[in-house]
């Protein structure tokens, strides 16, 4: 027998390898490639069709399509829910053992982490493209920002999403529950997003509604996207960017810390 | 002397108010098997978690290879394979994939951890279902799988949690053959199981763990002696018969005890049955069923009670 062994390797081998096993997992899984698209399509095919006609009353912009105010929401909301599904391939990891025998090996616990945040992130970003190449070809998506302003647009979405999933991350790694985690999840996002901008303008939201509106986060962050992709003048990127880049330092620490406590 | 390999010393663990591991000390020295023996609840899983730093001890020390696992853990990891009690490999990939998935954490080049993965694919018979996804394996392969990926770096000390609780006769046999092939290659074993027949045949040296405590140490003779070798079982087909063949054995010199319709007495040798058959025919009483039995875990906790 050979007499070579390996005793562990560097940081960014181990964050390669265990992010590429995630994709991997992902493309082996058809169902769930199948549904990651399905979801957000259905979502845009139906909300296109059902306020195509609500563009004409007075809280829009004169020549708006109503494709080119959801679509953005649509990236934003699509990241979100991906985030999720972040969390609860952590938990399912964390019951099929697998993360047990990872941490039987010389590897930094938070790699395992990260490379499920990154894996994620880059799932993401396919999905969020789809949805854009569907909005162009099938529903006309076709907004005043142009190519650039679009992938400005997709790129926000993405840093909210890559923030979320660190929260969705740090509750799996307590929480360690995929029901409780989707409920929880689903609790929190379905309000969340008809309480803000994301299908009608706050403008057109009863007013108690838009009060609600005028404080949820998602608000700000469909607004940024959308005037990117819109070339509207920008309002609070920087902001919904600080505010990702926070949530996301305060979600990996505490994520690092749940997954730190044994199985 | 010889060096050691895993040094657990007085080392605790509680849950809460459960005292999983009380006061707990063993050596096993390199090379050699230790078979830790107990029922469920007895702590065997615990004690395998300390050493191989998925737990933290409440209290004591332990070293693995010469590393503490509580400072040094990373270096302990990096020299140790564990087989959990609940096979760890990822369902959505496939058996190869799994091995060179770890070859690869482990510092493996691509290449390296392909051959790798192939020689162990072999070894453990899984070649025809290597490139299958894991989800797709009979309980028996996923166990091999599972040992397999414990043996990717070539650990110095092996884990293996009570490796063929589940798993039908010819999966056990093989699984014995594969611990005793890693043995003679000069792994150092610690296996936990509740079957005294196993750590009989694999282990150099057993410790009995009771509620957290160890109740009994040495070698398979050493405990055996202290069990009473076997003990034959006689099923009577009356129970009013039940006295006069308790009478019977007790007449012939050994030490019968009764429940129900069956009479059970330790023998020291086989051919010990033919004379309890001898005795009870001649006293004409009626047997329905007589088998001679291997000391079980049980017969283990009896004797050290008893004594
Ligand atoms: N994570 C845990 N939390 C609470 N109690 C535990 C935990 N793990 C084990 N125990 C308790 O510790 C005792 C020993 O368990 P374990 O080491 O799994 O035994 P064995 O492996 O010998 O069956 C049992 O009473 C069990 O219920
Ligand atoms: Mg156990």
């Amino acid at each position: 027998m050979a007499t070579m062994t390996w005793q562990g390797t560097n940081y960014g081998t181990q964050l390669m390898v265990l992010t590429g096993r995630s994709l991997r997992k992902f493309f082996n899984t058809p169902a769930l490639i199948f549904f990651s698209i399905l979801q957000p399509l259905i979502m845009l095919t139906l909300f296109s069709q059902i306020f195509s006609s609500i563009t004409s009353t007075a809280n829009f912009a004169p020549g708006m399509t109503y494709v080119n105010y959801l679509l953005p929401a649509i990236l934003v909301n699509t990241a979100m829910q991906s985030s999720l599904q972040s969390g609860v391939g952590l938990v399912t990891d964390m019951k099929d053992g697998v993360i047990a025998r990872f941490r039987s090996l010389p590897i930094r616990l938070s790699t395992v982490l990260l490379a499920r945040n990154l894996s994620d992130s880059v799932r993401t970003g396919g999905q969020l493209l789809l949805m854009i190449v569907f909005g162009v070809l099938v529903f006309g998506f076709a907004p005043a920002g142009g190519v650039l302003g679009t992938l400005a647009a997709m790129g926000l979405a993405l840093a909210v999403g890559w923030a979320l999933s660190w929260v969705f991350l740090a509750i799996g790694a307590w929480v360690r529950n995929a029901e409780l985690m989707q409920s929880i999840g689903f609790l929190a996002m379905f309000p969340l997003m008809f309480a803000s901008s994301a299908f009608v303008p706050t403008a057109a939201l009863p007013s108690w509604l838009q009060a609600v509106a005028n404080v949820n986060p998602l608000t700000y962050a469909v607004d940024a996207s959308r005037s990117l992709a819109l070339a509207q003048p920008v309002t609070g990127v920087v902001g919904a960017l600080v505010t990702s880049l926070t949530i996301a330092v305060i979600g990996a620490a505490f994520a690092i810390r749940g997954f730190r406590r044994p199985l | 002397m010889s060096e050691l390999m895993i040094e657990a010393s007085n080392v605790s663990k509680t849950f809460g108010d459960v005292r999983a591991l009380d006061g707990v000390s063993i050596t096993v020295p390199k090379g050699s098997v230790l078979g830790l023996l107990g029922h469920n609840g007895a702590g065997k899983t615990t004690l395998v978690n300390l050493l191989t730093t998925m737990l933290p001890p409440t209290d004591g020390e332990a070293k693995v290879a010469g590393f503490d696992v509580v400072h040094q853990a990373h270096q302990v990891r990096s020299r140790i394979g564990l087989t959990g009690q609940f096979a760890a490999v990822d369902e959505a990939l496939s058996g190869f994939d799994n091995l060179v998935l770890i070859a690869r954490l482990l510092g493996a080049s691509k290449r390296q951890a392909q051959a790798r993965s192939d020689e162990l694919m072999e070894m453990f018979d899984l070649t025809d279902a290597a490139k299958r996804k894991a989800k797709t394996y009979s309980g028996g392969m996923r166990r091999r799988l599972d040992l397999a990926a414990s043996l990717v770096g070539r650990p110095e000390v092996l884990f293996l949690d009570e490796p063929t609780t589940g798993l039908d006769p010819s999966s056990r046999l093989g699984m014995w053959e594969i611990v005793e092939k890693l043995v003679s290659d000069g792994t150092t074993v610690l296996l936990t199981t509740q079957y005294l027949d196993e750590a009989d045949r694999l282990a150099d040296s057993i410790t009995v763990l009771s509620q957290g405590k160890v109740v009994a140490s040495g070698t398979s003779a050493e405990l055996k002696a202290q069990v009473g070798q076997r003990t034959v079982t006689v099923t009577l087909e009356s129970a009013s018969e039940v006295h006069a063949a308790c009478d019977a054995l007790t007449k012939i010199g050994m030490h019968p005890v009764s429940e129900g319709l069956t009479i059970t007495t330790p023998v020291a040798a086989t051919r010990d049955l033919a004379t309890i058959v001898r005795a009870l025919d001649d006293n004409g009483l009626e047997v329905h069923d007589i088998a001679l039995g291997e000391p079980t875990l049980d017969d283990v906790y009896l004797a050290l009670a008893a004594a």
